[in-house]
């Protein structure tokens, strides 16, 4: 098949076997939003308070449909009437429908290993990670579909979508304030604007609450372990996951690029991360396995037993659950940390 | 006693078996239609089924619906005239389109270079397309190129640029055989791949999507992406159908076709390049898909033997066969590559064909 090497099969292809392979445990585990493609600005990750949203859609009396939104990528989608069939194409879309109240019209739904809520697990799939079933998602009927930008849904898919006259609002959170966008976004494409716009201001009331709490802290150096069974990957310069970490009082250790997901050992030693968070815990890693890793003890993490789980889905979806990750996340960076109680807004 | 007891019934089936041979040797055109006709059901077939399930009627009537105007009074969704016409139509005639055309191409490459083991990608194509693709996926703006996006137009025009610059640089050196042409393929191929692998290495989140034209498949085939491959596809074909003459006396080597009246170095650079442009045709629309262009010749030749007149519309057909019937297994599989399944469906036919050849051929 390749073309240099037709009789012995050259290393090349299983090298690239190899990295599809780690690409996909990163999405698995980021839910391939961590990726980041574009510039995206950094609010100022100080963790002071976030910058107030700067679009605040009026929950409007009027009809609000038909309607025309300017998804992620900038494309128009025209959304005749609401929507009463719904194809979900990426799991933060799936917990933003349902905790909008409108689970009950998903009839299609990606893959996802950790399914949230529950109720949707018994939804049909109709895409994987990289993959999409045009087909099965024609033969559903939906009348709008809410798929993943950053080449999360192939765009081949989105643009084969659109041809045959189905709707597809495109979400891609590259930074925190986006995501709370994509939840105005979905609400407005929904019929669940008010909503929408409510759940945006909860979340955005937690995260406050936590950068409120962590103001005044150290700021330890903190390395994300998004895997490390090959090499070591962890966040991405001006990455989403970099920015939680930034906003639940760390300092992150990123790759050195804002296009690599790798962090060669060397730069990480150098590095010193005072405390490693373990995304891939759901894994089955843990503080012994990394403690026991040539080369990691003479970081400061490693020697102060500052290796800690993290609960990597909340953490990384662009989601409803994103305050949740983000308290999860101050705690594991300070583990004395005194939060309000749950729910602040 | 049972040595000779078994050896009658076997010397039997052997007669029988090698009647059969004979039979398909002198009359290819009749072979030649059954195929025909087996890629017909075939097509069908692959329309009727997939991931949702259609009545065969809807489909009926939706097919004389679109194709003749006819209306049968029958009634169906907007979503089954979608799947049908939209998603399955293109996309089960752009795999017959491509099988074809990698075998075909395999054919006349293998004959060309007297080499078993060519296939459509030998001399840098598939490099060239790959690279092509995974430079276009890079550039950050999305761009469509009269409908067949820059994806698809960058891997046509990578796949030629890299067949050119091998033919050009085979011809620079002095010793300007086929082995020169293949080791010039071979290490212009290894440079393109390196790139590749650096491009793979740079692109972040279009990893995916180059892994998936590297992979191939049929997903992205649409009317007007068939619309725009199928002349060229065409147009070569019949190009290397009208050279079956020149290929069968390129085949005994230089100097024997030379004495025989052909302009080997001519025929040889048109040949090359039809080729060329049909592979590149087929690999811009559905990505790198192996096994059928090395394949699929070889069979045919074991049923036919090696004449090119008979090799080359046989390798058509049965390319196309192959990779319909791949497509609707990797469909109702739940959209594994197609390429996947043909290794896995014609890899064993090969092997039993090979195992119960009585007469080799020689390249």
């Amino acid at each position: 098949m390749d073309a240099c090497l037709p009789r012995s099969q050259p290393p090349l292809r299983l090298g690239a076997l190899l990295a599809a392979v780690l690409l996909a445990a990163v999405a698995v585990a980021g839910c391939g939003t961590t990726e980041s493609i574009r510039i995206t600005p950094q609010p100022g990750a100080t963790g002071s308070a976030l910058p107030p949203s700067t679009a605040t859609p009026e929950p409007s009396p009027s009809p609000a449909f038909p309607v025309s939104l300017t998804d992620d990528e900038g494309t128009e989608v025209e959304i005749p009437a609401e929507p009463q069939q719904i194809v979900s194409l990426t799991p933060a879309s799936t917990e933003i429908l349902f905790a909008l109240g409108v689970g009950d019209r998903i009839v299609g739904r990606v893959e996802d290993i950790t399914i949230f809520p529950p109720e949707a697990g018994p939804i049909p799939e109709v895409a994987g990670f990289g993959t999409v079933n045009i087909e099965a998602i024609v033969g559903l009927e939906p009348d709008l579909v809410i798929a993943g930008g950053n080449f999360f849904t192939p765009p081949e898919g989105i643009e084969r979508l659109r041809s045959v006259g189905i709707p597809v609002l495109v979400v891609y959170a590259p930074d925190v304030e986006t995501v709370f966008a994509d939840i105005e976004l979905t609400g407005r494409a929904t019929g669940r604007a008010a909503e929408a716009v409510a759940l945006a201001e909860s979340l955005r009331a937690e995260f406050d609450a936590v950068a409120a709490a962590t103001a005044d802290l150290e700021r330890p150096r903190v390395f994300y372990e998004l895997d490390a069974t090959g090499a070591i990957y962890g966040p991405a310069d001006d990455s989403f996951l970099a920015e939680m970490i930034a906003l639940a009082g760390g300092d992150p250790i990123t790759t050195g690029s804002p296009d690599a997901f790798e962090i060669p050992l060397e730069r990480l030693i150098e590095a010193d991360p005072e405390v490693v968070l373990l995304g891939d815990a759901a894994y089955g890693v843990t503080a012994e396995a990394v403690a026991a890793r040539a080369g990691w003890n003479v970081m400061t993490a490693v020697r102060d037993g500052a290796i800690r789980p993290t609960e990597d889905v909340i953490i990384t979806r662009p989601g409803p659950r994103l305050g949740d990750g983000l308290r999860s996340l101050a705690l594991a960076i300070h583990p004395d940390l005194d939060l309000p109680a749950e729910g602040g807004g | 006693m049972t040595a000779t007891s078994a050896g009658i019934p076997a010397a039997r089936t052997r007669t029988r078996r090698t009647l059969l041979r004979e039979a398909a040797r002198r009359h290819p055109r009749a072979l030649f239609g059954g195929v025909m006709v087996v890629l017909g059901a075939l097509i069908v077939l692959a329309i009727g089924f997939g991931t949702v399930a259609i009545a065969p009627g809807t489909t009926v009537a939706i097919t004389l619906h679109r194709v003749l105007g006819i209306e049968t009074g029958a009634t169906w969704s907007a979503a089954s005239e979608a799947i049908v016409w939209d998603l399955r139509f293109p996309r089960v005639l752009t795999a017959a389109m491509v099988g074809a055309a990698l075998a075909v191409a395999g054919a006349t490459f293998q004959g060309l270079l007297r080499n078993p083991l060519a296939d459509p990608y030998v001399l840098g194509t598939a490099s060239g397309a790959a690279l092509g693709a995974a430079v276009a996926l890079l550039i950050p703006v999305r761009i469509v190129v009269v409908e067949f996006g820059l994806v698809h137009a960058f891997a046509f025009v990578g796949a030629l640029l890299a067949i050119t610059v091998v033919y050009r640089l085979s011809r620079l050196s002095a010793w300007s055989g086929m082995t020169s042409l293949l080791l010039t393929g071979y290490a212009v191929g290894s440079l393109l791949a390196a790139g590749l692998a650096m491009a793979m290495y740079l692109s972040g989140a279009t990893l995916r999507q180059i892994f998936a034209f590297l992979l191939g498949g049929f997903e992205a085939a649409t009317w007007p992406r068939l619309a725009i491959a199928l002349p060229l596809v065409v147009i070569g074909t019949a190009g290397i159908l009208w050279r079956a003459r020149v290929l069968n006396g390129l085949m005994l080597g230089e100097e024997a076709a030379a004495h025989l009246g052909v302009d080997v170095k001519r025929e040889r650079a048109i040949l090359l390049a039809l080729g060329s442009l049909v592979t590149a045709a087929a690999v811009a629309v559905s990505g790198l898909i192996g096994f059928v262009g090395l394949v699929v010749p070889h069979v045919v030749r074991l049923v036919v033997g090696p004449s090119a007149r008979a090799v080359l519309p046989l390798s058509i057909a049965a390319g196309a066969c192959l990779l319909v019937l791949a497509d609707l297994g990797a469909r109702l599989l739940g959209d594994i590559p197609v390429g996947v399944v043909s290794a896995l469906v014609g890899a064993p036919f090969f092997l039993f064909l090979l195992r119960r050849a009585q007469s080799g051929y020689e390249l």
